[in-house]
């Protein structure tokens, strides 16, 4: 089932296109990272998606929705609340204010609070609580409602290695209820609760698809293999047939269409008087994929 | 109905725990109860901390109770009204430069419940503060310089409570259609120097808001023309209407405006 499907969405201000004929489709209950690096449009795109910016062309369509609002839940980057509310208070006026059932507001509101871990401090006034707690508030507001689709502006770029953890745990329970887009320069994040990628960059979407699909397409998989000595590792690298160079004590052969298998690299290393520490193969991590897709001029 | 009462809660609470809803009626007590007292002991003070020259004479006007209730409607007017103003003139246009309107506008809300609950929380602020500001005026009037009917008096402050409607509905509006400091500006030319220019050059034209607080005074000694202010109150009431029909479009229209 399609979730949201987004086409040729565009935004211009003056001159400058902000986003350019993005188009995407997101099948329910998928996690989708919108990856991009800071002004490729990501934050623009996230605010059309929430019906706060118009866009200057283009279509968003939920299947079976009439008005978007009420379907989606939304965490900006920096969420501002009201300060003088508790976050109790405060999530059951967002509740009310996202049409809930008056009778289901105040159970509801509790239920959400004790699931994001806030249970403790919901009759607190929101202006005592820490960066985490924002977040977890932000998290709450976005799903008190049940929505169809949530969508997450940097949702853990803020916190510390602690938090982000937890917000992620709670990222992943969510995700079997809804639909998640969320944005992200935290490449590890998304590596890790993700089923599709879109890469924005200058406002245009340069690549999409699975994880898994985006990675063969731009992988440059390759072996690493260690020595004692970085005389040993010249050595190698141009006695070889292989494509390698070598970098201090390691040489990196790169792999062309499965040439040279791990077997024929094993067998020439063991005919050779060198000493070995360590050979193993890489892969590109999402991070290199990133760097060639930001990089690199559009023509892919 | 249920977003109404929603954002009526959210912005009493606000006034409430900004203790706008006690400082602001406090300010007026002080603005009413300043000159009924200076005024009796005015002659006292004087000679007291003058230092006047030996056989100075002073000659001090009779004043009766409407003289000073104009006095205390005098200080309302300026003072008064710009810390109501001030204390209001952000209340779309602040939330949507701090960013704490995004999380309500992403939500299916009624903009037309937003505006009137702010217009009508900013609203009984001005009027707590009116009452309160003119029962200390009263009180100390009454003990000094003698009765007003009680009647007549709540003509006056009815008056002038039609007038703060108006007041806070201009500066709700503007505080939908700009930011903070354009509104702030906009709503005190409308407003203040609006009065200034009326009571300079008003003498040409009777039926105008800005003379609802003179109207107001003239019921107290009888010097009310009835058919000139029923249309003056139509009038306001109008002038109300359209403010905030108007607010209610920029609040929808510069929603776009809120930092994401």
């Amino acid at each position: 089932m399609t979730c949201i499907q987004v086409a040729q969405l565009t935004k211009q201000f003056g001159e400058q296109k902000v986003v350019d004929h993005v188009s995407f489709t997101l099948e329910e209950h998928t996690a989708t990272a919108l990856i991009g690096p800071n002004g490729a449009g990501k934050t623009t795109t996230l605010s059309m998606l929430t019906g706060l910016l118009q866009p200057t062309n283009g279509q968003i369509i939920m299947p079976g929705v009439k008005d978007i609002r009420g379907a989606i839940g939304f965490l900006p980057q920096y969420p501002q609340y009201f300060s003088w509310l508790t976050a109790f208070e405060y999530l059951e006026m967002t509740a009310n204010l996202s049409g809930m059932e008056k009778r289901k507001v105040k159970k509801e509101a509790q239920k959400i609070l004790e699931f994001v871990g806030l249970g403790a401090a919901m009759n607190k006034k929101v202006a005592a609580f820490s960066g985490g707690m924002k977040q977890r508030l932000g998290i709450a507001q976005a799903i008190i409602h049940q929505p169809k689709l949530l969508l997450l502006d940097e949702p853990v770029s803020a916190l510390d290695p602690v938090g982000r953890r937890e917000i992620m745990n709670l990222l992943k329970e969510i995700q079997q209820q809804t639909t998640i887009l969320y944005s992200t320069h935290i490449l590890n994040d998304a590596e890790e609760m993700t089923d599709q990628v879109l890469f924005l960059r200058n406002g245009q979407l340069v690549e999409q698809g699975s994880l898994h699909q985006v990675r063969t397409k731009f992988d440059e998989p390759r072996y690493k293999i260690q020595f004692v000595s970085s005389d040993e590792a010249r050595q190698f690298a141009s006695q070889s047939e292989l494509v390698a160079k070598a970098e201090q004590n390691i040489v990196y052969a790169d792999i062309r269409e499965e040439k040279p298998s791990m077997q024929q690299l094993l067998h020439r290393l063991a005919s050779s008087p060198y000493h070995v520490v360590k050979v193993e193969r890489e892969t590109a991590s999402l991070e290199e994929i990133f760097m060639k897709v930001a990089g690199s001029d559009g023509t892919i | 109905m249920g977003q109404f009462n929603t954002f009526l809660l959210k912005e009493w609470r606000e006034s409430w725990r900004s203790f706008k809803f006690i400082w602001i009626p406090i300010v007026f007590i002080l603005l009413g109860i300043t000159d009924p007292i200076l005024n009796y002991f005015m002659e006292d003070i004087l000679n007291a901390v003058g230092n006047m020259p030996e056989g100075f004479a002073t000659m001090m006007p009779e004043l009766h109770a409407i003289d000073l209730l104009a006095a205390s409607t005098g200080q309302f007017q300026s003072i008064g009204l710009i810390v109501l103003i001030a204390s209001y003139t952000g209340t779309f246009s602040k939330e949507r430069q701090n960013g704490t309107a995004t999380l309500l506008y992403v939500r299916p809300i009624s903009f037309t419940a937003m505006f009137l609950s702010k217009w009508i929380v900013a609203s009984s602020v001005a009027i707590v503060s009116a009452i309160a500001g003119y029962a200390g005026s009263m009180y100390y009037t009454v003990l000094l310089y003698g009765k007003v009917d009680p009647a007549r008096f709540m003509a006056m402050l009815g008056t002038y409570c039609i007038w703060l409607l108006f007041v806070m509905a201009v500066t709700v509006a503007m505080s939908a259609a700009f930011k903070t400091p354009i509104a702030t500006t906009i709503t005190i030319v409308l407003i203040l120097i609006g009065s200034v220019v009326d009571s300079i050059i008003g003498g040409f034209w009777t039926v105008t808001p800005y003379k609802l607080s003179t109207y107001g005074l003239r019921f107290v000694d009888e010097s009310v023309t009835m058919s000139i202010f029923w249309s003056t109150f139509i009038l306001t009431l109008s002038l109300i209407f359209v403010f905030v029909i108007v607010g209610i479009y920029f609040s929808k229209k510069r929603a776009s405006t809120v930092k994401v």
